[in-house]
């Protein structure tokens, strides 16, 4: 049995070898992409977004809100317009996100305490950018004010700390717990490469026995009806262990920067039973049947949405009850849970035996992938008989 | 004509590129909105810690709870008993009140709310803060407000002057921050470039895969231009009625604005179809089998989707990577679209995208039409 394994281990190698394809299915390419994508994330944070002002009262105070909305590292004022039609083309042509209205009389009227409003018309179609720049307009704005009024109230108070007490009356100190840095591209990135490498599994897979069953090498590979399951397994283990080198490749490229604060033997184990319940259910793919391009359209329906339903950009808990049915037929959003509970929270094992066992569940798909190969080679060899 | 019904059969008779231009096409258009059916993010588990216990303290309480996106469904002694829960997932943030609250805010001394998120899942992160913030910023103004109205001045000037001026945020557009609004009309220009050139990457393939292995057949007796003029026909009929079926019913159905006047949607549609054609009959001439198309397609979707600028701001983007995703026609397309129809710009301002579909349709067919012609042609000199 272990000798028929081992047979169809070395014949895949082989086969590996001299495909250029399947060569590059297990390392080029999926290297390549996690490249593309850690190239667009690279900055990290959004910086110089273009916003284009209207300014009405051209005063000193004007000039010097203007002036700390320049400094700030995330916007830059890319044009200044005099009116607001002219500013929305801007906007609607997305050469700006936002644009600033300062309004008439402006300086007079804060000198006056008739507290006037500078307006702010953001783009919120781009919702990432527009949650950026409202959060750093809002604070760019009530710094200046704050300043402008610790100033106003120090003549008349004439004592810095309970002029800055008297400014905000409650203050507020904010703690990200767990992606303690803020940086979008932990945050999209550790899941992001996770996303590409469950696509990369399904498909090298499915070349694997797509090309074998399209040249007619099945019963080279087979070459009786004995221990298919042993076979097959064979056939998936040089690619278990590739995808595994390639996960365990990303884990160390992102938590080499970022801390890691729970057991890498348990994520690893998780990386294990997750590759390998890809694998399965490519076969079973393969084998509603046995046409090498019809799977392959398969794989795409299945593999290719999966990172909206890891619930990383939009919460779970926010999803209706089909989302959350394909989000369970996913492996990956269990291995995701348990990547970054490990990863974030350093969680107690016992909390992951759950995520553990249900991606154990997926191997059960191994069975009717042996039963309908079993039929299917039955039929060929007796075909050869015959 | 008579290639034109080889080329239907051809098409119609093939089960994968079936699967993919008419099945995919429409599984897609429902299965993709799901995650975001419910469209905005509501209100959130969250746990108080509260050393306080004042009256002060507890109104506190009571307003953050009175905010759309937070619920405290929990109160706890402790911050690490808090802590617990947040890595349970019972909870998603937690608010702490500090000891002395109340008689800190009497004497002026300026006391702090903590307020701590998990920042894993940025949109939690994101909303937490900004109930809170506004939360306590209106407490603050209204304790500032109550301090002035004790030093005898009148309340309508009282609440004027609260602080010198003010910010007043206008969302424009997708105004309720929908999460379908953002991601939909986005993904589904690049799911009908993406079915396209797997249809059309198949058939191309398979066409390569028979002149090599010398087969006879239409694809190499008829003029090239024949064949290709079929196919072209062919997938822009598909393709149009595609583009009713998501920009008619599909944005209707998941409620995503159309701003569009439907003269400018179809002129640009038209374009960027052409323009995927041409790109998906230029790949098409360089695989060497029917199957190469699907892994390549599929590979570059999700970087195609974050280098295309709406998720991920193009300032933030390596210029090199923007330069290569505009060589894909889906980059300019979703440009073009989401101004049209999402933010309502006149057809001027997209025009930059429209002509670059245009350039891109002329060049992609020209370089499809050589190389293919000339790998026929060796093949046939060969025999």
């Amino acid at each position: 049995m272990i000798a028929a394994l081992n047979k169809a281990f070395l014949y895949e190698l082989r086969s590996i070898k001299s495909s250029w394809y399947k060569l590059a299915l297990i390392t080029v390419l999926p290297l390549f992409s996690f490249f593309l994508i850690i190239a667009i994330f690279r900055s990290g944070v959004a910086h110089d977004l273009p916003i284009v002002v209207v300014d009405n009262d051209k005063s000193e105070l004007s000039r010097r809100v203007l002036s700390s909305i320049e400094s700030s590292s995330t916007m830059q004022i890319s044009a200044m317009v005099t009116n607001t039609k002219e500013a929305m083309g801007f906007v609607k042509s997305a050469q700006a996100y936002a644009v600033i209205v300062i309004p008439n009389h402006f300086a007079q009227d804060t000198l006056l305490q008739k507290h006037p409003h500078i307006t702010a018309m953001i783009n919120t179609q781009y919702i990432l950018v527009g949650k950026i720049l409202t959060s750093a307009l809002s604070s760019t704005v009530m710094q200046n004010a704050a300043q402008v009024e610790y100033v106003k109230n120090l003549v008349e108070i004439q004592n810095p700390k309970a002029t800055v007490d008297a400014i905000s009356p409650i203050g507020i100190q904010i703690t990200p717990f767990f992606n303690t840095y803020k940086n979008y591209f932990y945050f999209l990135v550790s899941a992001l490469l996770p996303a590409m490498w469950q696509i990369f599994i399904v498909i090298a897979t499915l070349v694997s026995v797509g090309t074998m069953f399209k040249g007619k090498k099945e019963k080279q590979f087979f070459q009786n009806e004995k221990y298919i399951g042993m076979k097959l397994l064979g056939l998936m283990l040089p690619y278990t262990i590739a995808f595994m080198l390639l996960g365990i490749g990303y884990l160390f490229y992102i938590y080499s920067a970022w801390a890691f604060q729970g057991s890498f033997i348990i994520l690893v184990l998780g990386m294990f039973l997750t590759v390998v319940a890809y694998q399965v259910i490519a076969l079973l793919l393969f084998v509603t049947g046995f046409d090498y391009a019809r799977s392959l359209s398969l794989g795409a329906v299945y593999t290719a949405p999966a990172f909206a339903f890891l619930g990383i950009t939009f919460p779970v808990y926010n999803m209706n009850g089909f989302a959350l049915f394909w989000r369970d037929i996913l492996p990956i959003s269990h291995y995701m849970q348990l990547q970054l509970s490990q990863a974030n929270y350093g969680a107690n094992v016992f909390l992951e035996l759950d995520k553990l066992g249900v991606l154990l569940l997926f191997w059960m798909g191994f069975i009717p992938v042996i039963f309908l190969f079993k039929k299917r080679l039955h039929k060929s060899f007796k075909k050869e008989l015959a | 004509m008579k290639t034109f019904v080889s080329e239907v059969k051809n098409i119609f008779t093939d089960a994968a590129v079936v699967l993919t231009i008419i099945g995919g096409v429409i599984l897609y258009s429902f299965l993709y909105p799901q995650p975001y059916a419910k469209q905005s993010i509501s209100a959130l588990s969250v746990s108080v810690v509260d050393y306080d216990k004042s009256d002060v303290s507890r109104s506190v309480i009571f307003k953050l709870n009175a905010t759309a996106q937070i619920d405290i469904t929990r109160q706890d002694l402790s911050e690490q008993d808090a802590k617990d829960a947040l890595v349970k997932g019972e909870i998603k943030a937690i608010i702490v009140i500090p000891r002395a609250f109340k008689k800190d805010l009497a004497l002026n001394k300026s006391p702090t709310i903590a307020v701590g998120a998990d920042s894993s899942y940025f949109l939690i992160y994101g909303g937490v803060l900004e109930a809170s913030m506004k939360s306590i910023l209106t407490q603050s103004a209204t304790i500032k407000v109550a301090k002035l109205l004790k030093k005898q001045v009148p309340f309508s000037q009282a609440k004027e002057s609260y602080v010198p001026y003010s910010l007043n945020v206008i969302n424009l557009f997708n105004k309720n921050n929908s999460y379908t609004q953002y991601v939909v009309p986005a993904v589904f220009i690049l799911i009908l470039q993406q079915t396209m050139l797997i249809g059309l990457g198949i058939l191309g393939g398979g066409m390569n895969e028979k002149i090599r292995r010398r087969e006879k057949g239409y694809f190499t007796d008829v003029p090239l231009w024949e064949i290709y003029l079929s196919r072209i026909l062919i997938f822009f009929m598909i393709f149009f009625v595609h583009m009713l079926f998501y920009f008619g019913y599909s944005f209707s159905h998941f409620e995503v604005t159309r701003l569009a006047n439907i003269g400018d949607l179809l002129t640009f549609g038209m374009a960027f179809i052409c323009a995927s054609i041409a790109f998906g009959l230029f790949l098409g001439s360089l695989f060497s089998s029917r199957e190469i198309a699907t892994p390549v397609v599929l590979f570059s979707s999700l970087p195609l989707v974050f280098a295309a600028g709406f998720v991920w701001p193009l300032e933030a983007l390596p210029q090199s990577i923007h330069s290569l995703a505009l060589l894909v026609p889906s980059t300019s397309g979703i440009k073009g679209f989401l101004g049209l129809n999402q933010m309502g710009a006149d057809f001027s301002m997209v025009i930059e995208s429209y002509a670059i579909l245009w350039v891109q349709s002329i060049v992609y067919l020209g370089l499809a039409y050589t190389l293919f012609s000339r790998k026929r042609k060796k093949s046939i000199q060969n025999k």
